[in-house]
């Protein structure tokens, strides 16, 4: 049981540390970069209006007035007390404009990560268990494709064919402008502009799905229990799900439950592209209109998803692996 | 390696060249500035325009040309960098270890924690756009999983053989450093790289994308971001504007992942055991009323196994023959390479191709094994021919516990209620010598002897007549050894089964079986009742083999003082 | 003095407070000159760490190993490797110890490099051929080998000739033959008792079968659970022993042995 705790004492502190590392990037960068620190809260215009004083009083405002170790003090509390500032384009605190955008990631998000994670994992456990054959290599020829193909790309053409040229969806947004007034038309309106995008990122994501179930399900069904099992004259299903497939769950796992971090991050590419209001297009705005405390507010955000979900990966795994209740380590890595 | 490996790895490496002729010469031969207006703008694809122009009238098979320059390039440089640092903070980490490791493993950790594309733009937003820029933000994210991978390769050398051999000589660190770690960590820093580059072209055309690639240089990404942001899609240029730069992306990563496939095969092979097994059809059994009337149970009849090597093919099994009586145990004794294990698997029809049996016939209660269809062969498996196989480490599910996997072997056969299914579990292990509570442990919480006792329970809980027990003794220690013998011999009795007990072991062999064989090289050298052929066998082989059983008593002097 | 002196050997593996393992608890244990002794013990009982101790491999926790006069524990580093010259160590596994990049004759020449004995390639090259010779190895036929191209047998041959080229005084010899076939068991021990009536070399022989300990070894130490329980002169604990483990051991044994009388 020590052992468990201080597993997990260790695990907490990593993720302290990238929390810590997170912050550190948000309060150094702009500091470091040169030129005008105001430029990273106001537009230029309005910096050329305000008087030596009000600068000051501007500077204090955001967080840079006092020593390097004051501002950092008030970033961290700020970051505490869940303020993130405020967004310069939408004139609203970051923490609300996230919470806004947030339901729309999830519902981008969580459908395109089940269905790339189900089609990945049993067309990979499909393409193992025929290992050498023609459709193994095929299927394998066409997820190392589907890897290598951007997902933006994939994402300018379903647009360009299905909705541009063939008409059957939508071109971008998440919602019509014009609705039908009930609650059923809103709910097909959304699901329709969800088509595509999820479409694109299923496909962007199911190749490593897909390589890491395939090499994974290759490596338990290669081990000594299968024969045992063979010999015991179980059905082939039961070879392949409750032995093969078991054991090439754990990796599986671990991989997917991380990938959940995304949950709240979405998808930068395929949100710009479809235009779709999620928290990763949400990044690229800021970039783009040089918002400087939503695009740092939105990192941090991601980076907390990412701590939570590698939490729920590691606290979840010695649930399916029976070998992590009693040692240490439960990664393959280290 | 596999035919199929080495093909993927070729064509891999014909893509890659095809798109490096066309990065290096393309800007040469082709007459347009991509930078510059070549004519009017979205003009189709002409004799003049091969693709056609964009929304600013420039060429675009000259931006693809020129893209591919800057994305080769940035992909290729940041791949070296990443691999380079990573490689040497993996090496030395797993090398050096102590409290630099723990550090650099800190770093990578976080590194690896921190969600990379939001990072990348957050650097690189301040970084301002720029080739270099990219090259940074790339290098930043990508080296922390190479370091890992190579220190871990580090570490495995570090604690295998020959570095521990070179240890007792008196080797300096430095020395295994040098002749020992780094040639056998260096091959992997290749695919390393490979992969490194597949990643990187495509993590740069996101970027590009995004609007953070450099305005001065034109790469696939940044060809698709002017493409985006002026709506292309939307015109009916977009078949030869956005297609064509997508295509050469995928091209080149496709080209660096069939390489880098190629060569972790080669570099890290993953041996796995598993080949896809044949289709067994449904044949026509005749049942060999002669040996059902001798009350054989098993009759092997010139049995040949062959495996492919090199072109030819090597005969692992040759024309072997032998009975198993109803009631009686047969040994099968042989070194490496004699053949029995094959023997073993070939019986239960486990023989996984490449191998192949050109004749021979298996006759199970009279009924020839190989023409069983796959259904029929499952019925026998577990349920009339139990099979015993060694208490590797492996030989049990690790993730499934021990009831499970019981309870699984007897619903493979049998319609049973749960409390029967219970009791019967019980049973099992009971007779094993094993407590009922085991059920519920998973196989890392058992000792070697333990796990053997699980396994032949396994293998009886069905009650089948003839059991196939290969090597049950291996790897275990002396004392658990003649445990698990009296066990058998004590089940065997018990049940009245007819039973083929298979080892290296001499002593442990003849102390449980009522007739031998003795192989070599795949055929059978030598045979008879167990006892009498230790004895008086003058088979130069077996006299070897008896002869090397070291004693505690000196032959044939008397047991008596000692043992109880 | 004996030639070693073993004195209150201690070890403990493990880092965290409810992870650790005494192997060795407090042994202690003497060897002359040609003296060849034998561990017994069941796997896990700390007879392997014994000898790897002994070769270098690992630092005790505590206690004391006096090697003709010199105090092992408390050498520095470079003196310690310079002393490996005097104590080699032939491996359980005859392949996993050989590397399969270097050919038969750079493997034996490792030890002759590393200890910086003779520096003449040719005359080094003389000392490796005898080495392989002593093994029954013909040199001409193994020295351009790879370790895959040889049997089991003969790799593990070729560990002993690198464990003979430096002439030690003492080899540790962790399980040489486990992983051999039964026919070769009894040749290679032959080969290892020639080898200690013609050079005087002492082997400290670790196993688990005791059996093999018979017409080998002048002593065994039967090691149970990090503590030595019997010890003697062969025979004597073989046919007397005092301990219950070593009781059980040889019962066992003589149980199997008798099936077949």
């Amino acid at each position: 049981m020590n052992r468990r705790f201080s597993y997990f004492g260790k695990k907490l502190f990593q993720y302290t540390l990238v929390l810590f590392v997170a912050i550190s990037i948000n309060f150094g960068l702009p500091r470091l970069a040169p030129g005008d620190p105001l430029l990273y809260f106001f537009d230029e215009s309005t910096i050329k209006e305000l008087t030596g004083a009000q600068k000051q009083e501007v500077l204090d405002s955001v967080g840079l007035g006092g020593t390097l170790w004051e501002q950092y003090i008030q970033y961290l509390k700020g970051i505490f007390t869940w303020d993130f500032g405020t967004s310069i384009k939408y004139a609203q605190p970051v923490t609300e404009v996230i919470a806004d955008k947030l339901l729309w990631t999830v519902t981008l998000i969580l459908p395109a990560l089940l269905l790339s994670a189900v089609i990945g994992v049993i067309i990979g456990a499909y393409s193992a268990w025929n290992r050498g054959r023609k459709r193994d290599i095929g299927f394998l020829t066409m997820m190392l494709t589907f890897q290598a193909v951007p997902g933006f790309w994939i994402g300018m053409l379903f647009i360009a064919i299905f909705a541009v040229q063939l008409g059957w969806f939508p071109t971008y947004g998440a919602v019509s402008i014009v609705q039908d007034g009930t609650t059923w038309g809103f709910i097909k309106d959304v699901a329709w502009h969800l088509v595509l995008p999820i479409a694109t990122l299923s496909i962007a994501t199911v190749g490593s799905n897909y390589l890491l179930t395939r090499s994974s399900m290759l490596e338990s069904l290669g081990q000594d229990y299968m024969t045992m099992a063979e010999a015991k004259g179980v059905t082939k299903k039961t070879l392949i799900f409750n032995h093969g497939l078991r054991n090439a769950l754990l990796p599986i796992y671990t991989q997917f439950t991380m990938s959940l971090g995304t949950l709240i991050g979405g998808s930068v590419v395929v949100e710009t592209v479809f235009s779709y209001p999620g928290i990763g297009r949400l990044l690229y705005e800021s970039v783009v209109a040089r918002d400087f405390p939503m695009m740092q507010g939105v990192f941090l955000m991601i980076t907390f998803g990412v701590i939570a979900a590698n939490i729920f990966a590691d606290l979840t795994y010695p649930l399916i692996d029976p070998r992590a209740k009693s040692s240490a380590v439960h990664k393959g890595g280290q | 390696m596999r035919k199929s490996t080495k093909f993927i790895g070729l064509t891999g490496v014909v893509m890659f060249s095809i798109v490096a002729l066309f990065a290096i010469f393309g800007p040469l031969f082709i007459p347009y500035d991509a930078y510059k207006q070549a004519g009017a703008s979205f003009q189709p694809p002409s004799a003049s325009h091969w693709l056609g122009t964009n929304d600013m009238g420039q060429d675009i098979l000259a931006e693809l040309a020129v893209g591919a320059r800057t994305s080769l390039f940035i992909g290729i440089m940041t791949a070296i960098l990443a691999t380079l640092i990573g490689g040497i903070v993996g090496v030395l980490s797993g090398y050096i270890g102590g409290r630099f490791e723990q550090l650099m493993m800190r770093i990578i950790d976080v590194v690896l924690t921190l969600p990379y594309l939001p990072l990348m733009i957050v650097v690189a937003v301040y970084m301002g756009p720029g080739v270099f820029t990219q090259i940074f933000v790339i290098t930043l994210v990508m080296w922390a999983g190479k370091a890992r991978q190579i220190r871990a390769q580090t570490l495995s050398i570090k604690s295998a053989g020959p570095v521990l051999a070179a240890k007792t000589m008196g080797a300096s660190d430095f020395y295994i450093f040098k002749k020992h770690i780094l040639p056998g960590v260096f091959p992997l820093f290749i695919p390393q790289f490979v992969g490194a580059v597949n990643a990187s072209i495509l993590m740069e055309s996101s970027l590009s994308f995004l609007g953070m690639g450099d305005p001065t240089m034109k790469s696939w990404g940044s060809i698709l971001y002017y493409a985006n942001s002026r709506s292309g899609f939307l015109t009916d240029a977009w078949i030869w504007w956005i297609i064509p730069p997508g295509i050469c992306i995928v091209l080149v990563v496709l080209a660096f992942s069939f390489m880098g496939y190629y060569l972790e095969e080669k570099v890290n092979p993953r041996l796995s055991a598993y080949t896809a097994a044949q289709k067994r059809v449904k044949q026509q059994i005749t049942v060999n009323e002669e040996l059902v009337a001798q009350n054989i149970a098993l009759a092997v009849r010139d049995l040949s196994v062959k495996y492919p090597k090199n072109g030819k093919f090597t005969t692992v099994v040759s024309d072997v023959r032998f009975d198993v009586k109803q009631g009686e145990v047969l040994g099968i004794v042989g070194e490496s390479g004699s053949g029995k294990t094959t023997v073993a698997s070939a019986i239960i029809q486990q023989l996984r191709s490449p191998a192949h049996v050109p004749h021979g016939a298996i006759y199970f209660e009279g009924r020839d094994l190989q023409l069983f269809s796959d259904e029929e062969i499952r019925e026998v498996r577990g349920q009339q021919i139990g099979y015993i196989a060694q208490a590797a480490m492996n030989a049990l599910n690790p993730v499934v516990s021990v009831e499970k996997q019981l309870k699984e072997a007897l619903l493979a056969h049998q319609t049973l209620s749960t409390k029967e299914i219970d009791e019967r579990i019980d049973e099992a292990l009971i007779q094993v010598g094993l407590e009922p509570k085991w059920r519920y442990a998973f196989s890392h919480e058992l000792s070697g002897g333990m796990r053997q006792r699980v396994i032949i329970a396994m293998a009886l809980i069905n009650k089948p007549r003839f059991v196939i027990a290969d090597e049950p003794t291996t790897g275990l220690d002396v004392m658990v050894q003649v445990e698990i013998i009296q066990l058998l011999r004590k089940l065997q009795r018990e049940l009245n089964l007819s039973m083929i007990f298979i080892s290296h072991d001499l002593p442990a062999v003849l102390s449980i079986t009522d007739r031998l064989i003795i192989m070599k090289y795949g055929h059978i050298v030598d045979e008879g009742p167990s006892k009498a052929l230790a004895k008086t066998s003058t088979h130069p082989y077996t006299r070897r083999l008896i002869d090397a059983i070291p004693l505690l008593q000196p032959r044939k002097e008397e047991v008596r003082d000692v043992v109880h | 003095m004996s030639f070693i002196e073993i004195e209150h050997l201690m070890k403990i593996y493990g880092h965290s407070k409810s992870d650790k393992v005494a192997v060795l608890k407090d042994v202690s244990f003497t060897m002359e000159q040609r003296e060849i002794v034998g561990l017994i013990g069941a796997s896990g009982a700390g007879k392997s760490t014994i000898g790897k101790i002994l070769a270098g491999l690992e630092m005790p926790n505590k206690g004391t190993i006096r090697f003709d006069g010199h105090d092992l524990t408390k050498m520095s580093g470079r003196e310690r490797r310079a002393f490996s010259k005097h104590i080699a160590m032939i491996f359980q596994d005859p392949y996993e110890s050989l590397s399969p990049r270097m050919k038969i004759r750079e493997l034996v020449e490792e030890p002759l490099i590393i200890q910086q004995i003779e520096r003449d390639k040719q005359k080094r090259l003389n000392i490796v051929r005898e080495a392989l010779q002593v093994v029954s190895l013909d040199p001409d036929k193994y020295l351009e080998r790879y370790p895959h191209e040889l049997s089991g047998g003969e790799r593990q041959r070729v560990g002993v000739a690198r464990a003979f080229v430096c002439k030690p005084k003492l080899i540790i010899a962790d399980e040489p033959t486990s992983m051999l076939d039964t026919s070769l068991r009894l040749e290679l021990i032959a080969l290892l008792k020639s080898m200690n009536e013609q050079y005087g070399i002492s082997y400290v022989f670790v196993t688990h079968d005791i059996a093999l300990t018979k017409g080998f070894c002048d002593r065994i130490i039967v090691l149970h659970e990090g503590e030595i329980v019997d010890e003697g002169m062969t025979d004597d604990v073989i046919n007397n022993p005092t301990h219950p483990f070593t009781k059980a051991l040889i019962h066992a044994l003589l149980t199997l042995e008798g099936a077949h009388e």
